[in-house]
């Protein structure tokens, strides 16, 4: 019975997935939207050359790899200030009341809406880049830790202290691991955002990476470029998230959240 | 228990307190790397002062970007509701229809999966080639972003229905479609506002990105246009605008969500 229903799934998958690219493929040919965009083939032809013709002054690979460290840097600082920080307010009022009204004054601000800001100030380098994608990175992370914190178990806590444990051991072996998850679940939204501030910042201004990539594709009207940008960064982005989730499952194999 | 009371009260005014002052500190220090030290030219970043005369005098004034606060609000609100609500008018009754018939979430989910990916920003070059500039093309890419997390939420939703509760009413002679419309819907409220609110934030995120790219109005053009006449006063007075407005549009969907979901629990 299961590996009939298996079955079925599959079938319709591959049913819907011919579909879409038969209807691209025909949509291509024989209507008037030829005219502005490529088909399917001629979009697999240059994903394939990209590897080994460059692009601008990199091939394909070399684009990935400079967008990758841009939101790695980012990414990684900002987390570790973010958990910080979240978790400082999480656990003592001190920090909640210093930091929270900034805080909150700061955050409904989108990362992108920084990038004007953050590059009259640093330039268009590489600073920009780590900063931007810092900010994608930090909301998320700090209002995950900050709300993990608050919300563990007021009873784990008084019971770990009437069982004699210190202040230092509490910190680091009820309130750490239980906030842990909810920490890794805004890791993930905050990796998917990096990726996509990395990308408007590319589009903005700069000489190489993914997201000039399919700029540099629409102003020279080369759209079979951008599909393939889109296609890679698609990509790329699906297997930043399984690589997350997977650090998780090791992490926390305790508490996996349930989603 | 009284003493209690009072104690709590005490320690909530003072922490009140602390947050004030945190703040006078944050604006503090501001204006004295600004005004008074001019650590960073005016260009770059400028004084607290500065930011509130920019956004009295950008009330009344067009120039130098063409259009005053008012008309970049209202030209971003058009197209951030627009793409918004395609978004949720077609992506919330679809992610219940994946969950709901099984046909329907065989065939659709792999396309779906096949397309989220895909950032929305990644979007707007195809998106300017095929609707223009205009409106069209902003309010085509929102789509996008808002319709994804409105999907992915009414689909966990009425996937979360628990089916206990499905066999109890078909025991009691529902319908099909009163099962859903009475039972799972209902139970699916709740992740569905939160997926509302989610493509809401993403939405308008992704407006800013749509404007700076192509644009002639709305605050994402003002940000990306006064980068290049180097006033960051009024940059920052476009931000500042875009986190308020956020925040006024997430405050007005928890109100309409305290009122349509009743009981159970949030998120």
């Amino acid at each position: 019975m299961k590996r009939k229903i298996d079955l079925e799934k599959t079938v319709y998958a591959v049913a819907a997935i011919a579909f879409f690219f038969l209807l691209w493929g025909f949509l291509t040919t024989f209507t008037p939207v030829k005219e502005t965009t490529p088909g399917p083939i001629e979009v697999l032809q240059l994903l394939v050359s990209s590897f080994y013709t460059p692009i601008g002054s990199k091939v394909i690979v070399g684009h990935l790899l400079v967008s990758l460290r841009r939101v790695l840097v980012g990414f990684s600082v900002a987390t570790i200030i973010g958990i910080v920080l979240g978790i400082a307010m999480g656990t003592s009022r001190w920090a909640e009341a210093i930091f929270k009204p900034i805080f909150e004054l700061l955050r409904p601000i989108p990362p992108i809406a920084w990038i004007s800001l953050v590059i009259l100030f640093f330039g268009i380098g590489e600073t920009s880049k780590y900063i931007l994608c810092g900010i994608g990175a930090f909301t998320n992370v700090t209002l995950n830790a900050y709300t993990g914190a608050q919300n563990v178990d007021p009873e784990l806590i008084g019971c770990a202290r009437m069982l004699g444990t210190s202040e230092r051991d509490i910190f680091f072996r009820v309130i750490l691991p239980s906030c842990t998850p909810q920490i890794f679940a805004g890791m993930q939204v905050a990796l998917s955002t990096s990726w996509m501030a990395v990308l408007a910042a590319e589009m903005v201004g700069a000489q190489e990476g993914c997201g000039w990539m399919i700029q540099r594709g629409s102003d020279t009207l080369n759209i079979t470029l951008v599909m393939v940008g889109m296609i890679v960064i698609g990509l790329v982005g699906m297997l930043l998230a399984t690589l997350m989730r997977t650090i998780e499952r090791r992490l926390c194999s305790w508490n996996i959240m349930e989603n | 228990m009284n003493e209690y009371a009072i104690q709590k009260r005490k320690e909530k005014i003072k922490f009140g307190i602390v947050s004030v002052i945190s703040l006078c500190v944050f604006f503090g220090v501001w204006y004295l790397c600004t005004a008074v030290l001019h650590l960073k030219p005016d260009y770059v970043l400028p004084s607290p002062v500065q930011v509130v005369e920019a956004f009295f005098e950008k009330l009344t004034q067009t120039a130098p970007d063409g259009a005053t606060l008012g008309g970049h609000i209202l030209a971003s609100l058009q197209v951030a509701l627009t793409g918004y609500l395609l978004g949720a008018v077609i992506g919330i009754p679809l992610g219940i229809a994946m969950a709901w018939f099984r046909k329907v979430d065989m065939f659709v989910t792999p396309l779906f999966d096949l397309i989220r990916p895909v950032p929305t920003i990644a979007w707007i070059p195809l998106m300017i080639l095929w609707f223009g500039i205009g409106l069209g093309a902003k309010a085509a890419i929102i789509f996008v972003s808002a319709f994804v997390p409105c999907v992915i939420n009414a689909y966990a939703g009425i996937k979360q229905t628990k089916p206990v509760h499905l066999w109890v009413s078909q025991t009691f002679g529902a319908s099909r479609r009163e099962m859903l419309f009475t039972v799972a819907i209902p139970t699916a409220l709740p992740l569905i506002f939160t997926g509302l609110r989610i493509s809401l934030g993403t939405a308008w995120m992704t407006l800013c990105a749509a404007e700076m790219l192509a644009s002639n109005r709305g605050l994402g053009y003002m940000i990306q246009l006064n980068r290049t006449l180097a006033r960051a006063d009024l940059i920052v007075v476009a931000m500042l605008t875009i986190g308020v407005i956020g925040t006024i549009f997430t405050v007005g969907l928890d109100a309409l969500e305290k009122k349509f979901v009743k009981g159970g629990r949030r998120g």
